[in-house]
């Protein structure tokens, strides 16, 4: 059974012309961890907030653990979902220490075991008596979590959470708190508008655009399988070509000549297409089918990375991003040789893209709908 | 049936954007806000009910008359403590002014004596029978005179200027005064080129704070002998012509809306943001062979605002302790003002937080308006409210009417704002997040509201319960008028015993609302 | 920062605790209470009641106020009476009250000590103590030749910013002017009115003011009652004053003679303690006390008078009667009012 399932639900905030959410829907497994990603502003937090009973929908319907809890007829209010959350800022009660901030929902004869079960899950015994203020960051999140691990919630959701951590913190928070909730067996919503984030930790990834979906998958099928522009350039780099799918449909002929892909979106050959060149597949090769000039090279330390101008076969000019590894010598103005691999080439989607809900028994609507 | 209950839903949902407020919360804040309306409905309501006769003989002579005493005076007050506040407040923020920083809060001391307190000292330093003429001789100075009124109205109105210009001062870069000084601009030409323009919103703000004073001035005006509106409107109430009261009272609030909407319109007109991230600390400007000069203007207003006031009352009060003026009398006139002023503070606190909390967490127009009725009482003279309520209890609560509940009411409605500020101030650093943390762990909005909201803002309130206490033991004008026979209050006791020139039974009273003053001056201060 | 708060306003609480229980009105379950309005000067209204309290134990709640408020006051709250006994310095306000049906008769013990000229028909007033108009000057300013011989001289504009005189809401000011109108008629009463208003250097709160003024050399003179002069006489300093009784030569109208005295509300909330109060100050003592405390005369001719205070025999007195004063109290207050005089001080 899904732990939480969310269909096709629109918002549009009073005021406001355009719904701030727009025909979303989702569905994630119990002990899975999603996460939102988006640019600011695009309706990602709103999701959240309709979802933990902060927001009401104005269409749709929401599911958590099988129940509904909004739809047209149906309105739990948060206090009554058992939806656990931690939001950027913590938003941990300044008059409560860490003992009491746990304990704050918990209404269990165990208050005690369970407050040092999750104190002890989130590696925190022996702060109980510490007030907020004297914690780090990275401790105010983890005790954050555990208040909202400890009544032990159907969904726990987490709104940027990264956001206020400095870059080192940062990375070894993301991987600590997924330790957390893979060890507490919840399932977790996280929002985020960094890719690193979405990448490194989720089972599943939900691209948001103007309050729209723009992808769901797997990280690896999104970042390698771009359903359309905006996925490629905001999960990750990316060159966008127009083209052709090949007679063959493994291919795509492109003004670079005919590319070799291995995804093709579902679309026809002889379809007008769009092709996402990651910079990582193009690859210095003496022998290289591509010719161009290096006309910008800025060195990162882990690369370079380079624009090259080439010229197509049509005559005209194309300028794409490229990775060039930081050991190789190369100098601006220079002409180099390059191949393209076919790993991170990939056909963006030709149709308006939708997230499909995985149907499970024991929701509402039926199979056939 | 079904389709206009849906769309009435709909509306009040889209009146609060999605985010309608409990029951409960609603009811007790609107019935907030409409307490503070009642005052001033009931006194337009009566001033429309008296006939043209009534408005045409007060339009025709009196409010001329009065119009002219009163704009004056609170144009000359407003304009002499401007200029001396923002005087002493570049002195102390911006030159090597000696003892800068004592000068900070020594000069701001002044606020914790009332006016009207000030007013019996210079009476009795320079009144007809007064110090000066004892020294000199002869009369120096008129004090019941225009000027004599000003005075004592700028040395105790000057430290609101002093105070928010000096923090507006305090606040500017001084990437601004270097650039300006790289430019080749003098220390004159960068005070007006660069402090005064951006000091400008916030010497408005004070301005106004000077002129709404001025106009809601009863004890200093009337104890100099001095007509305002403010005066007129007590004389008319204590001779029972309520209705020639009220129409005074509604040209008063139409002059007080005027002073209100300058400042709106001011305030809109002009706005700085501070664009550097990096903030220094001011360099202070050597004053040089002007050290000595601007000292002494620093000491003399010390000298008059606080110093002379406090040494006539300390002197009188010592007189009249050493011939029994602490009897039991003047502890049951304390226990009075200490018992209704506390009823006023606890009231107030109570009241503030759902206005205040509604209009954090609920903001739409209704809650603007519930906030904006509930602070209405800032703008109101005490005299007016007190007018207000006679005409409300006497007609539909009569059998409160003449008891002492009149006074906690009259000034919950004049110093709620005060707790509405500082609970305010104390529920925006909570933010709305902790609401929603505290929901999504199981508590009813009632249950955030205890266990989260009050525990945070309690500081913040009991801070604004310790304003409202000082200010309603200062209270004179209303207090004077509602109070029900054989309850005298400090303020009370020193209107009669200095009317009747018993200075040392005066004192001890004026000393000790001073006293009980201080601490949530050093608040105000702290927070500055 | 939080904590520092929180001490403090914790000892904000602690202070108002220590305080609270001794506020607001703490009714005495076993003795009574009694309400008194007065319009005298409370310094010498004040000491009496406290003096009632302590003798009989029950407590006394007195408002003090202006005439004009006071019997305004009671006017109001006519249906639902908040007051027991009123005590005035005019008997005209008192006579007013009483034809308003805001007094109650009733037979006193004791009450044959006064005179029948100075108590109500019914006896829902009685006076206790007589006052007289006088002029008041200070004699370092002034000299007894230079002085106003009449009260209508104060309206010439010679005596511009020189002499004091009280508000128009005073109860002696009402009196007063009742008696000018008899003698003058209202068309002469309210151009000397607004004469005087403009001529006063002062318009005060009170006559206690006024004699502490002339008393100090503030200004040459002041209109008061007798017995502030006397009051001033006594003081150490500042007492270099002489008065004058206007209007004595032949022709004129004498100068103007009042009374204070007490009157019974009619549905007085405490009625015994009001009755057995109103019993009490006719006891020859306190009769007494009533006019020592500001130095009058009482009207007893029982009663021994201070001995600076002249006799009302000595010098020529208006011959309106004191209860005339009361048929045309509101009609003189609003008069007053038309004049100007009885808007604030200045």
């Amino acid at each position: 059974m899904n732990a939480i399932q969310v269909e096709n639900i629109t918002k549009t905030f009073p005021g406001k012309r355009s719904p701030a959410v727009k025909e979303i829907s989702l569905a994630l497994e119990k002990g899975k961890i999603l996460t939102i990603l988006g640019p600011s502003g695009c309706g990602k937090t709103t999701i959240l907030r309709l979802i933990a009973g902060f927001e009401k929908p104005d269409r749709g319907r929401i599911i958590l653990a099988g129940k509904a809890v909004a739809d047209d007829t149906v309105w739990v209010p948060p206090e009554k979902r058992g939806v656990g959350m931690v939001f950027q800022d913590y938003a941990l009660f300044p008059h409560l220490n860490v003992y009491h901030n746990i304990g704050f929902g918990y209404r269990g004869k165990d208050r005690k075991e369970r407050i040092a079960e999750v104190l002890e899950l989130v590696k925190l015994s022996g702060f109980e008596n510490r007030e907020p203020h004297e914690l780090s960051g990275g401790q105010r999140q983890r005790v954050a979590l555990a208040r909202a691990l400890a009544r032990r919630p159907v969904l726990v959701m987490l709104d940027e959470p990264f956001n206020s951590l400095d870059a080192e913190l940062r990375g070894r928070m993301r991987l600590e708190i997924a330790r957390i909730i893979k060890e507490s067996g919840t399932t977790a919503v996280f929002v985020s508008h960094d890719q690193k984030d979405a990448l490194a930790i989720s089972d599943q990834v939900m691209v948001i655009r103007d309050g729209l979906s723009q992808q769901c998958g797997s990280p690896q099928e999104v970042y390698r399988f771009p359903e359309n522009s905006f996925v490629a350039n905001f999960v990750g780099q990316s060159n966008i070509m127009s083209g052709v799918i090949g007679e063959d449909g493994r291919s795509v002929e492109t003004g670079l000549g005919v590319i070799p892909c291995e995804h093709l979106h579902d679309c026809r050959p002889g379809e007008k297409v769009e092709v996402s060149i990651r910079p990582d597949s193009l690859e210095l090769d003496e022998r290289g089918p591509l010719l161009g000039r290096i006309t910008c090279l800025v060195y990162t330390g882990e690369s370079y990375e380079a624009r090259v101008d080439f010229v197509g076969e049509g005559g005209d000019r194309m300028s794409l991003l490229a990775h060039v590894h930081p050991e190789r010598t190369v100098k601006l103005g220079d002409m180099v040789r390059m191949k393209l691999l076919p790993e991170f080439v990939a056909v963006l989607g030709c149709r308006p893209a939708t997230c499909q809900v995985p149907r499970s028994a024991g929701t509402g609507r039926g199979a056939a709908d | 049936m079904i389709r206009p209950v849906s769309s009435l839903k709909r509306g009040w949902a889209v009146l609060w954007r999605d985010n309608p407020p409990g029951a409960a919360l609603l009811f007790s804040a609107g019935l907030t806000a409409l307490a503070c309306a009642v005052p001033a409905f009931y006194v337009l309501e009566r001033s429309l009910s008296a006939g043209r006769g009534r408005w045409q003989g007060l339009l025709d002579t009196r409010i001329p008359q009065l119009l002219g005493n009163t704009l004056t005076l609170a144009a000359a007050v407003t304009l002499i403590a401007s200029v001396l506040g923002v005087g002493l407040a570049w002195l102390v923020r911006k030159s090597d002014l000696p003892g800068r920083r004592a000068w900070q809060w020594l000069l701001a001391l002044p606020l914790v004596i009332p006016p009207y307190v000030g007013a019996v000292a210079y009476i009795i330093i320079l009144g007809p029978r007064g110090w000066a003429r004892e020294i000199f001789g002869e009369r120096v100075f008129d004090i019941f005179s225009f000027w004599g009124v000003v005075f004592v109205l700028t040395m105790f109105t000057y430290p609101y200027v002093f105070l928010i210009c000096g923090a507006a001062l305090k606040s500017i870069n001084r990437n601004f005064e270097d650039v300006a000084r790289s430019q080749g601009l003098g220390t004159a030409e960068i005070f007006w080129k660069v402090n005064l323009p951006f000091m400008r919103p916030a010497l408005g703000a004070a301005a106004i704070l000077v002129s709404l004073y001025v106009l809601s001035d009863f004890g200093a005006v009337a104890m100099l002998r001095y007509s305002t509106f403010t005066t007129a409107i007590y004389y008319r109430i204590d001779g029972y012509d309520n209705v020639s009261a009220a129409i005074l009272s509604v040209a008063l609030l139409a002059l007080t809306l005027i002073v209100l909407g300058i400042e709106v319109r001011a305030r809109g007109r002009r706005r700085y943001h501070q664009t550097s991230e990096v903030f220094l600390p001011p360099r202070p400007v050597k004053l040089g062979r002007w050290k000595l000069p601007a000292l002494a203007l620093v000491l003399a207003v010390f000298a008059c605002s606080l110093l002379a006031p406090a040494g006539v009352l300390v002197y009188w009060a010592s007189l009249g302790i050493a011939r029994g003026a602490l009897a039991g009398e003047f502890w049951r006139f304390s226990a009075n003002s200490v018992g209704v002023a506390a009823l006023a503070a606890l009231a107030a606190m109570l009241l503030a937080l759902p206005v205040v909390y509604l209009r954090s967490r609920h903001p739409s127009v209704v809650s603007g308006l519930i906030e904006k009725l509930s602070v209405s009482g800032y703008a109101l003279p005490g005299v007016v409210i007190a007018l207000g309520l006679i005409f409300f209890f006497s007609r539909y609560l009569p059998m409160l009417y003449g008891t002492f509940a009149l006074l906690p009411a009259a000034y919950v409605v004049r110093f709620l704002p005060q707790a509405i500020q500082t609970g305010g101030a104390s529920l925006n650093l909570v933010s709305p997040r902790m609401d929603e943390v505290a929901k999504s762990l199981g508590c009813s909005p009632g249950k955030v509201m205890f266990k989260v909201i009050v525990p945070l803002v309690t500081p913040g309130l009991l801070t604004g319960g310790a304003l409202v206490f000082v200010s309603s033991l200062k209270e004179l004008p209303a207090t004077l008028l509602l109070r029900p026979p054989g309850f005298d209050t400090l303020s009370v006791r020193i209107w009669v015993e200095a009317g009747e020139a018993l200075y040392h039974l005066a004192a001890p009273a004026a000393l000790l609302i001073i006293v009980l003053s201080i601490p949530p001056l050093k608040w105000l201060l702290a927070r500055r | 920062m939080r904590i520092i708060d929180l001490t403090t306003a914790g000892l904000w609480v602690a202070v108002i605790g220590l305080f609270l229980p001794g506020c607001g009105p703490r009714p005495d379950p076993s003795a009574g209470e009694l309400v008194v309005y007065s319009t005298r000067g409370e310094r010498f209204v004040q000491p009496l009641l406290d003096k009632f309290e302590s003798e009989t134990g029950t407590r006394v709640r007195a408002l003090h106020a202006g005439g004009a408020t006071i019997v305004n006051r009671l006017k109001a709250e006519s249906r639902r009476p908040r007051a027991d006994v009123i005590i005035s310095n005019d008997v005209g306000a008192l006579e007013h009250l009483r034809l308003r049906g805001l007094l109650r008769g009733f037979e006193p013990e004791g009450i044959e000590s006064i005179e029948a000229r100075y108590r109500a028909l019914d006896n829902s007033w009685f006076a206790l103590s007589a006052r007289t108009r006088v002029l008041m000057f200070n004699r370092d300013l002034i000299g007894r030749e230079e002085m106003p011989r009449s009260v209508r001289e104060l309206a010439d504009p010679k005596w511009k910013g020189r002499f004091a005189i009280t508000r128009g809401g005073n109860s002696s000011m009402i009196a007063h002017v009742s008696a000018l109108r008899r003698e003058w008629g209202d068309e002469k009463t309210i151009d000397w009115l607004a004469a005087v208003n403009e001529n006063a250097g002062a318009i005060m709160r009170g006559h206690g003011e006024i004699r502490r003024a002339v008393g100090a050399g503030e200004f040459a003179f002041g209109l008061v009652n007798n017995y502030y002069f006397h009051q001033q006489l006594r003081e150490p300093r500042n007492n270099n004053v002489d008065a004058i009784y206007p209007d004595q030569e032949e022709g004129m109208m004498g100068a103007v003679v009042n009374a204070a005295g007490a009157g019974l509300i009619r549905g007085a909330p405490n009625e015994k303690d009001a009755e057995s109060f109103l019993e009490w100050i006719l006891l020859p003592e306190n009769q007494r006390e009533f006019s020592y405390a500001s130095l009058e005369v009482p009207v007893n001719p029982r009663i021994e008078a201070v001995g600076e205070a002249a006799h009302i025999s000595d010098y020529r007195v208006h011959d309106m009667p004191l209860s005339a004063l009361g048929g045309v109290w509101e009609d003189t207050r609003l008069l007053i009012e038309r004049s100007g005089l009885a808007l604030e001080l200045r």
